[in-house]
């Protein structure tokens, strides 16, 4: 296990520091006293372990392929954006869009998340073992949310694919977003899933999917597209 | 893109560390917005004792200027201390029966003279330049009392120097100040309504009328509390915005979730911050911290939590 101390140093040269060991074959290493800096952790292509001893700002774990990067507090904006491959924990609540754009890899946040979680997934999971917020979901295009709190307003707005999953209360759907079964696959997906991060699964499970009218443009469809754009 | 902050004492201790708390936090944001910065931070002072901050002008020198508003302040208050601070004139003076004639009167003196701020509670302070510099002029880390808000900004469409710097009082209303991140996309449309009311505008930045706005509620009868609610509908565009009172502090998040607040609740204090960096660097790692919902408001009496809306 490798320290690095943040006190006193910019993202750039704490990110330098990391890369910086993960060359001299380091697998494990720690990030202390981040307090919320942005960017750190990010663009890290091996299959190293990232503790961030805090809370971390905008964009952790960003452009990642590969590690797994807990966080022991929370998170600002972005977290794990663009991620190809890996696992990013967050033990606290999450800021806006969590998870944004990920291809792959899991996320998973211990508390709740901001508005707008897995904005634009192209892949990958993200769970949320509490509440998610406003347009949770909001144009995904693939993979799966699992959210085992509530969802505040507009629940997988304007979504293309992909699947979400709810424990508690949805406050209402977004454009085109539609209820679906959950099926025996999903069950098994759910189940071995939450099984991974140790999170017990709620009773049940509502799903949404797209319910691609907005793939095509219908003239009958005017008033959702106007509210949807 | 700017940095907002507020913090409030729960703990009953009147001289909390306010100044210090909002400048450690807006330090920490500082690089969200290098033009301009400022803090309100309220404080007992006994019922008899007012604070007046007037803006003498953008440029010195200010002596001359500044003996005629004291002048012409003493024709309507009696005036206890007087000091000049940079372009800042600062007086304690007896409450005034009408704010607002007061206010008139000393902008008679003169076109670049504007009052910043009126209040029992309230030490307004603010200025063109980083919150570093606002700590060589006012001293703000020694500034105590029960809370405050905080404010670094980044210009995005209108001018930069002293009025248009924030915090901004609510003109008219004896203690009402706010910190605003965004944008108020109907401030046009509501400006000419005031306008039409006989308002004054001091700056063609959107986030005065926010100010205005309360001030011209809770002056119709609303609560604190309900001016602030009733914001959400009223206002429109993508903002976050913070306000104060003698003895509450609040905060409002837009419909649309599309500028940053986090929110720290602990038994001792409330701190709020546009970036979680700026609570970890002034408060430490102990506490968990969250972003509100959209459609939110939040408000915290010094000595209580008030109500949650949502």
């Amino acid at each position: 296990m490798k320290d690095i101390d943040c006190t006193g140093k910019t993202s750039r040269a704490i990110n330098q520091e990391i890369r910086h060991h993960i060359q001299a074959g380091e697998t494990e290493l720690r990030v202390q006293h981040p307090q919320a800096r942005h960017n750190l952790g990010v663009a890290i292509l091996q299959p190293v372990s990232l503790t961030m001893s805090g809370s971390v700002g905008y964009y952790c774990g960003g452009l990642i392929d590969g590690p797994r990067i807990e966080v022991q507090g929370s998170c600002g904006w972005g977290l794990a954006e663009s991620m190809l491959n890996g696992v990013v924990i967050v033990n606290q609540n999450a800021g806006n869009s969590v998870a944004a754009s990920i291809r792959g890899g899991t996320v998973v946040v211990r508390g709740s998340a901001s508005s707008r979680a897995g904005i634009a997934m192209k892949g990958g999971t993200l769970i949320v073992q509490g509440n998610s917020g406003y347009m949770t979901g909001f144009m995904m295009q693939k993979g799966a949310i699992i959210v085992c709190g509530d969802t505040a307003e507009a629940l997988g707005d304007s979504m293309y694919e992909g699947r979400i999953f709810v424990g508690g209360r949805i406050a209402d759907l977004g454009n085109d977003a539609v209820m679906a079964e959950v099926t025996d696959q999903d069950q098994e997906f759910l189940a071995t899933t939450l099984a991974q991060y140790d999170i017990a699964a709620p009773a049940s499970f509502q799903k949404v999917v797209s319910g691609r009218r907005l793939w095509q443009f219908d003239k009958k469809d005017f008033d959702t597209w106007r509210e949807a754009l | 893109m700017c940095g907002i902050v507020g913090f409030l004492d729960k703990s009953g201790n009147r001289q909390a560390a306010v100044g210090q708390t909002l400048l450690d936090m807006l330090s920490a944001l500082d690089r969200r917005g290098p033009d301009s910065s400022g803090v309100a931070v309220y404080a007992d002072r006994g019922a008899d004792a007012c604070v007046l901050r007037v803006k003498l002008g953008e440029r010195g020198p200010f002596e001359t200027l500044a003996d005629e508003v004291v002048a012409q302040v003493k024709r309507l208050v009696s005036v206890s201390a007087v000091h000049i601070q940079g372009p800042s004139l600062r007086l304690v003076v007896t409450p005034p029966e009408k704010p607002e004639s007061l206010e008139r009167a000393i902008e008679a003196v003169g076109n670049s003279v504007e009052v910043v701020s009126l209040g029992n509670r309230l030490e307004l302070v603010k200025q063109v330049g980083s919150p570093a510099n606002l700590e060589t002029t006012y001293a703000v880390s020694s500034y105590v009392g029960t809370h405050g808000i905080g404010h670094t900004r980044m210009s995005t469409e209108s001018r930069v120097d002293l009025s248009h710097s924030q915090p901004f009082w609510a003109h008219g209303r004896a203690d009402v100040a706010v910190v605003h991140n965004g944008h108020i996309t109907n401030y046009h449309k509501l400006r000419r309504i005031y306008e039409q009311q006989g308002h004054r505008f001091y700056t063609g930045n959107d986030s005065e009328i926010i100010g205005l706005y309360l001030a011209d509620r809770m002056t119709q009868g609303a609560s604190f509390a309900d001016a602030l609610q009733t914001s959400l509908t009223d206002f429109d565009g993508a903002f976050s915005y913070l306000a104060a009172s003698a003895d509450s502090l609040g905060y409002v998040k837009d419909p649309f979730a599309l500028k940053p607040l986090v929110v720290t609740d602990t038994p001792a204090y409330v701190a709020i911050a546009t970036e979680e960096q700026a609570l970890r660097s002034a408060l430490g790692d102990d506490f968990p911290v969250w972003e509100p919902g959209v459609n939110t408001v939040m408000t915290w009496t010094v000595e209580r939590r008030d109500r949650e809306w949502r």
